[in-house]
């Protein structure tokens, strides 16, 4: 093969799990996930968790505070950093604050529930469950070990005066979030009562059914590679979310200071792309004869009056109850965490997607296509080694999955990968120092390989 | 009057400097800014999550981004 046919199938690849990530998995899955991290930043009253956190803190109150507490805290990795140093150094102690570190990245919600829909719920699960179990574990082993300096210090450390302010969370924050989680689950959860469409209809349009085969002779899907088709109805939405690109760059760069005519357009076709996306759409093609025969099979799903009513109740709680800043203060939030972290995913999967066609499949089977030891720690290091940007780690676990790597060495990849990046021994080192940050490393490499070795056992 | 930024360089940190001078230009204060970025420089103010706001060394928010008004109300509180 020459050069320039190489670099084409390179590009086709790319290209193809860029359209078909944007068509299958950004939309309900990752378009709510946005809202809710935005939520959880703009609206969630930090204060709320961190009282638990203090010096006085008895160790069963703070272990789990610090664990559950990255759900809320950590949706934006600029706060973990501050966090975790003022833990160390004048709340709960090394413990708590290692066991926040731990597992603040592994739990915030977009990564888990991109990693639910992209690569399956039982390694999201694994995940979020194993990263508690382990950091609290670490944690507690990370103060035994150094218990006689962390005596020393506590009476060095200065007041707790930053985790004596306490905030409790108002009722309509809690219906809020139910509601914003309930969209996510509805439009992402696989079972039938929300899938089966209860009443179809035929769209007639004579130019669908060949829409639909010149798609699938340029983004061709290969199943044997893990590299989905993409859908007239897949096009149609990306087309959306070129539109909704436009009107948030006007309507939400600056919504903090007020809102506009775009900010307006901006959300009612984010609302209309979460409903569209969940009809059932297939171009039938039953031959040029019959003109009838051809057009958009469009069912009415479960899902879909799922979405219609729970977006239409967010849209009233967010007017009814909210006061305008708040609702400004959520929105900007949200639209900062999708500048911050779409350009890197998109590039990361364009990336990724052409890797799966440079990466011979041999390889990864004969590296971690079992689930050993040492199959494990390879999934390991290449996560510390690997510096992936903020949820990058996903496409690219897919990646491996596809070419055949074990569901175990992927777990063990996908929990180091975001906990132990140079990046961050580097940032830890400097807060706890060289000897704590080496102990620490060691762990966490040891329970990574573990928990990917038993949960390997345990799939099959 | 002595304003400072505490909280090291996100995007948030970056919109309340801005947000800032803009409330200080409009109300013609003179007042000097300082980013605090070091972890333990902002630790001494008992600040738990940035960007945090300091007028005169004292405290006024932290962990978020306050509107423009509450941003005027301290600022002519503190002259």
């Amino acid at each position: 093969m020459n050069v320039l046919e190489y670099l084409a199938v390179l590009l086709q690849t790319g290209l193809g799990s860029l359209a078909a990530y944007l068509a299958a998995h950004v939309l309900l899955c990752l378009l709510p996930a946005f809202f809710i991290a935005g939520a959880l930043s703009a609206l969630f009253p930090k204060e709320a968790v961190t009282k638990y956190l203090g010096r006085d803190a008895p160790k069963w109150i703070s272990y789990p505070a610090s664990a559950l507490g990255g759900f809320v805290l950590a949706v934006c990795s600029c706060t973990i950093m501050p966090l975790f140093a003022s833990i160390y150094k004048k709340g709960a102690g090394l413990g708590p604050a290692i066991t926040f570190l731990f597992v603040g990245p592994a739990i915030n919600i977009l990564a888990i529930t991109f990693t639910g829909v992209q690569i399956g719920m039982d390694i999201a699960l694994a995940r979020i469950t194993l990263s508690i179990v382990f950091g609290i574990g670490i944690g507690l082993l990370m103060a035994w070990f150094f218990r006689r300096e962390e005596e020393a210090r506590s009476q060095a450390a200065g007041n707790g005066r930053a985790f004596s302010h306490g905030a409790s969370v108002p009722a309509r924050t809690w219906v809020f979030f139910a509601l914003l989680l309930a969209v996510l689950i509805a439009g992402t959860l696989q079972v039938g009562l929300l899938t089966d469409s209860y009443a179809t209809f035929t769209l007639p349009s004579t130019w669908a059914g060949g829409f639909q085969s010149w798609l699938d002779t340029v983004v061709p899907p290969n199943p044997s590679l893990g590299i989905e088709g993409v859908s007239v109805h897949g096009m149609l939405l990306i087309g959306l979310l070129v539109l909704i690109g436009v009107a948030a760059w006007l309507g939400l760069n600056k919504v903090d200071e007020g809102v506009n005519g775009w900010t307006f357009a901006a959300l009612g076709l984010i609302s209309l792309t979460l409903v569209v996306a969940s009809f059932k759409v297939v171009a039938v093609d039953n031959g040029p004869s019959t003109s009838s025969g051809q057009g958009l099979n469009v069912g009415i799903t479960g899902k879909l009056i799922a979405e219609i009513v729970l977006i239409a109740a967010v849209w009233w709680m967010a007017i009814r109850h909210f006061g305008a800043y708040e609702v400004q203060d959520w929105l900007w939030e949200m639209w900062r965490f999708v500048k911050q972290i779409i350009p890197l995913l998109l590039v990361g999967v364009f990336l990724a997607g052409a890797a799966r066609s440079i990466i011979p499949a041999t390889w990864i089977e004969t590296l971690a296509g079992r689930n050993t030891v040492w199959a494990n720690l390879i999934g390991v290091l290449f996560g510390v080694f690997m510096y992936f940007p903020t949820l990058v780690e996903v496409p690219i676990a897919q990646t491996f999955l596809s070419l055949g790597m074990h569901r175990g060495p992927l777990l063990a990849y996908l929990l180091a990968d975001p906990e132990l990046s140079l990046q961050s021994i580097l940032i830890t080192n400097s807060v706890i120092g060289r000897k704590k940050t080496a102990v620490y490393v060691v762990l966490v490499t040891i329970f990574s390989t573990l928990s990917g070795l038993v949960f390997g056992w345990f799939v099959k | 009057m002595e304003i400072k930024i505490l909280g090291g360089g996100c995007a948030k940190c970056e919109r309340l400097e801005e947000l800032t001078r803009k409330v200080v230009e409009e109300l013609g204060v003179e007042a000097t800014f300082a980013k605090v970025k070091d972890l333990d420089a902002i630790m001494a103010y008992d600040v738990m999550s940035t960007p945090a706001l300091v007028i005169d060394e004292e405290v006024k928010s932290s962990g978020r981004l306050p509107r423009k008004e509450e941003i005027a109300e301290w600022i002519q509180a503190a002259q």
